[in-house]
């Protein structure tokens, strides 16, 4: 069940009518509800993964309560360890064995030995990725007395399972999340107003910018040898506009959503592409995604604490593993790589906490400064999604180097009987309407909000992308 | 939540109303429009005079050179539709009909396309700006599964068949940007393909015994004085499946094999498609066959 689906449509207006006017008496009635729905939610895509669901969801919840009660340091470490293991073996298994498997069998064979690889018969779970890591930031909280254990199972199976963000994210933590699910929630119509308008604005990202950009992108890099330097650029930009507007729009959806019952979550993307260097990029794309390594991964590893050395060392972990998070292809360690290396020289001149600030624009040299900073940051960007678009390494340098050496900068009209400029016009409209509402969450909300929404809608029906449907892209991962 | 719900009533009522009103503005566009593809070239028109009128699929429209007939003088067009199925061809006839077109001959391609009597979806689509605007068109899709979401929840056909006629194409119609379809008197001549396919699989295609549209076809010629004339066009050399064609002419007898006219590779752009030599080489016998004058 896709949010941008007819079912979705039905099933979102029933569970809304049956949390505020049938299950509204306490917090244990909402919940409970919300569970059922999340669970049905979950099930529509394989009811059979259903189980893996709630054998994490049980595990984290039984482990955590053990490791608080454990006495000994040798029983805190036993149930930490076995909830570490047990989540990442899923994670190992489901997502990441053919790909090793793969991986050695090919390393075998480049020294002169036969091997065939033992591959795995089995569908990724939709969405294991991301409750995994809320189980784990869960448990590693515990384990550091960062929180209590939560021992009401129903409270902490909606933590893990709540269906907006079960399977794409924002990746939550118990210490934002857990206490807002601990109380009942009353209806509060501002904040149902701007889940609506979020609700509407991520649909417009989805299917009028994602899906639209997703055509003429895929006839670009599948026929990327035949295409001119021109092409391949503006390739590069339609992909950069298709993952956001896919991915920030799904995340604007599951923020709407859950504004409807009264729950606010993190937010996960605030205007990346706006950004004056890969530093702040990173502050502002995959926000959950980011914080989450650095809390969990980049600060025990010893984070800047060491010196430069070990500094450098710990950003090339964090960008490579999250690399490898997003899916089995060494494409996105390279991705990983190529973003851990423009993060360099901004740690080496320290300067990478130089933006924490809004971009503020006006008539002055710094701000065309400012402006050369963002486009080169999204230069930058663009370059490094040609490795996570492309299906091979070797696909994605023949690309680039196609796009370095063709120098014609003609139109083209490609396989999908287009040309390739078209969506130009429609992309800088885009980011007009971004860039002037970079302080607020959406655009719609505050001021001529009934206007804005109607040519929201508008956009939405008349130039949206349908009949080539495409799936949310961190629905893989 | 009173508010909310009032909120939620206006989002609704804003919705429907921006359907209502793109879809009489597509509409109107669509209404104007008689040079972006075979269908709006019937359906804003008036009587036209045809010897011959050539229907079917792309196996019609890519192998029947509508420029030979006109030498031998004969006004003729090829209305076959790249895509389509005879769901498609039967409701374009019927609206030459409603045209009051004189059509003295009819060539129907009537051999793989007999093995199913659905509608052709991307083809169709080009039908359906008009549905509330003509009953024939109207009548034509009642059968059809979706009918009812096409017909009554206005704008759901362009978002369904956007890539069709959606905004791209309402943007190219309203500003009259011809297409090529129309171009050759209809016929679309293909160059000789290096990566063409040269290998087809028809095993498991059936031939209806009664294909509903087919049959409709021939009736309408036969209640019109049309010269019904019904023809299987060839396939190259590598087909798997070849019988498909006498199953074809032993439920229909009254249609022509000429599938074994063109057979060698080199007058093919892919298997089920004959380059322009391949066409000319067939048009010509065609015309030898039916039309000596």
């Amino acid at each position: 069940m896709f949010f941008n689906s007819l079912a979705f449509a039905i099933f979102l207006p029933i569970v809304f009518v049956l949390y505020w006017f049938v299950c509204n008496k306490n917090k244990t009635t909402q919940n409970t509800l919300l569970i059922i729905a999340s669970y049905y939610f979950y099930s529509c895509w394989d009811w059979r993964f259903l189980f893996l669901l709630v054998f994490s969801t049980f595990l984290d919840y039984y482990t955590g309560i053990r490791i608080e009660k454990s006495k000994k340091d040798s029983g805190r470490k036993f149930w930490f360890w076995l909830s570490i293991t047990v989540n990442l073996g899923f994670l190992a298994l489901f997502k990441y064995f053919n790909f090793f498997a793969v991986s050695f069998s090919e390393l075998m064979r480049g020294i002169g030995l036969k091997s065939s690889p033992f591959l795995l018969d089995v569908v990724l779970p939709v969405g294991i990725s991301f409750y995994t890591f809320h189980g784990l930031s869960y448990v590693i909280d515990i384990y550091y007395k960062r929180i209590k254990a939560e021992y009401n199972f129903v409270d902490y199976s909606l933590f893990v399972s709540y269906f907006p963000l079960l399977v794409a994210g924002p990746i939550e933590r118990a210490t934002h999340l857990l206490p807002e699910i601990k109380v009942k929630r009353e209806f509060d119509l501002q904040k149902a107003k701007e889940g609506v308008y979020q609700i509407i604005w991520g649909l417009v990202k989805k299917v009028v910018i994602a899906d639209t950009c997703a055509t003429y992108a895929n006839a670009i890099f599948d026929n990327y040898t035949s295409m001119n330097s021109f092409s391949l650029i503006l390739g590069a930009v339609y992909f950069a506009f298709q993952i956001y507007g896919d991915f920030s729009g799904y995340s604007d959806i599951a923020l709407g959503v859950s504004k409807l019952f009264g729950l606010d979550l993190l937010r996960n993307f605030n205007y990346p592409y706006f950004s004056r260097d890969i530093a702040e990029f990173w502050r502002r794309w995959h926000i959950s995604l980011s914080s989450w390594f650095r809390d969990y991964l980049y600060i025990p590893l010893g984070g800047s604490k060491g010196g430069m050395w070990m500094k450098i060392r710990n950003t090339f972990i964090i960008f490579l593993v999250s690399g490898f998070w997003h899916g089995a292809n060494w494409t996105y360690v390279v991705w990983g790589g190529i973003n851990a290396l423009y993060f360099l020289p901004l740690l080496l001149r320290k300067s990478n906490r130089n933006n924490m600030d809004i971009v503020v624009l006006d008539w002055s040299w710094d701000s065309v400064k400012v402006v050369g900073n963002i486009l080169l940051t999204f230069l930058l960007s663009c370059l490094a999604w040609v490795f996570f678009r492309a299906k091979t390494i070797a696909d994605a340098v023949l690309y680039l180097k196609q796009m370095f050496t063709n120098a014609q900068f003609s139109s083209q009209y490609l396989a999908n009987e287009r040309y390739n400029y078209e969506l130009i016009l429609m992309i800088v409209l885009f980011v007009f309407v971004e860039w002037n509402n970079r302080t607020k969450e959406e655009p719609i909300s505050e001021g001529k909000t009934m206007l804005k929404m109607a040519l929201a809608i508008l956009a939405i029906i008349a130039f949206g992308t349908y009949s080539d449907y495409k799936e949310f892209i961190y629905f893989q991962f | 939540m009173k508010k909310f719900i009032l909120f939620i009533l206006k989002t609704i009522i804003i919705i429907i109303v921006l359907a209502v009103l793109l879809d009489y503005a597509y509409t109107s566009v669509y209404l104007q429009s008689n040079n972006r593809n075979k269908v709006d070239y019937v359906y804003n028109s008036k009587n036209r005079n045809y010897d011959v009128v050539i229907l079917g699929s792309s196996r019609a429209n890519n192998h029947f050179v509508s420029e030979m007939f006109e030498d031998k003088g004969f006004r003729t067009f090829n209305y076959g539709m790249s895509g389509g199925h005879l769901f498609e061809a039967s409701l374009l006839l019927k609206l030459m009909i409603e045209r009051k077109y004189e059509i003295k001959n009819l060539i129907l391609e009537a051999d793989l396309n007999l093995s199913n009597d659905h509608q052709a979806e991307g083809v169709s689509a080009k039908f359906l700006p008009y549905i509330h605007n003509s009953e024939t068109i109207r009548k034509h899709f009642e059968s059809e599964e979706d009918f009812n979401e096409l017909y009554y929840i206005p704008f759901y056909r362009y978002i369904k068949f956007d890539a069709k006629i959606g905004f791209r194409e309402i943007y190219k119609t309203a500003k009259g940007e011809a297409t090529s379809s129309l171009d050759n008197l209809g016929y679309y001549p293909l160059q000789k393909h290096k990566k063409g396919n040269m290998k087809n699989n028809i095993v498991n295609l059936k031939p209806l015994v009664h294909n509903k549209y087919y049959q409709e076809i021939k009736s309408l010629c036969k209640k019109n004085n049309i010269n019904f004339i019904a023809v299987m066009t060839p396939m190259c050399e590598n087909v798997v499946g070849m019988n498909y064609f006498e199953k074809v002419k032993k439920a229909y007898p009254e249609i022509h094999n000429y599938e074994n006219v063109v057979v060698e590779n080199k007058y093919f752009s892919s298997c089920g498609h004959m380059n322009d030599t391949g066409a000319k080489i067939f048009t010509a016998r065609i015309i030898n066959d039916f039309f000596k004058k």
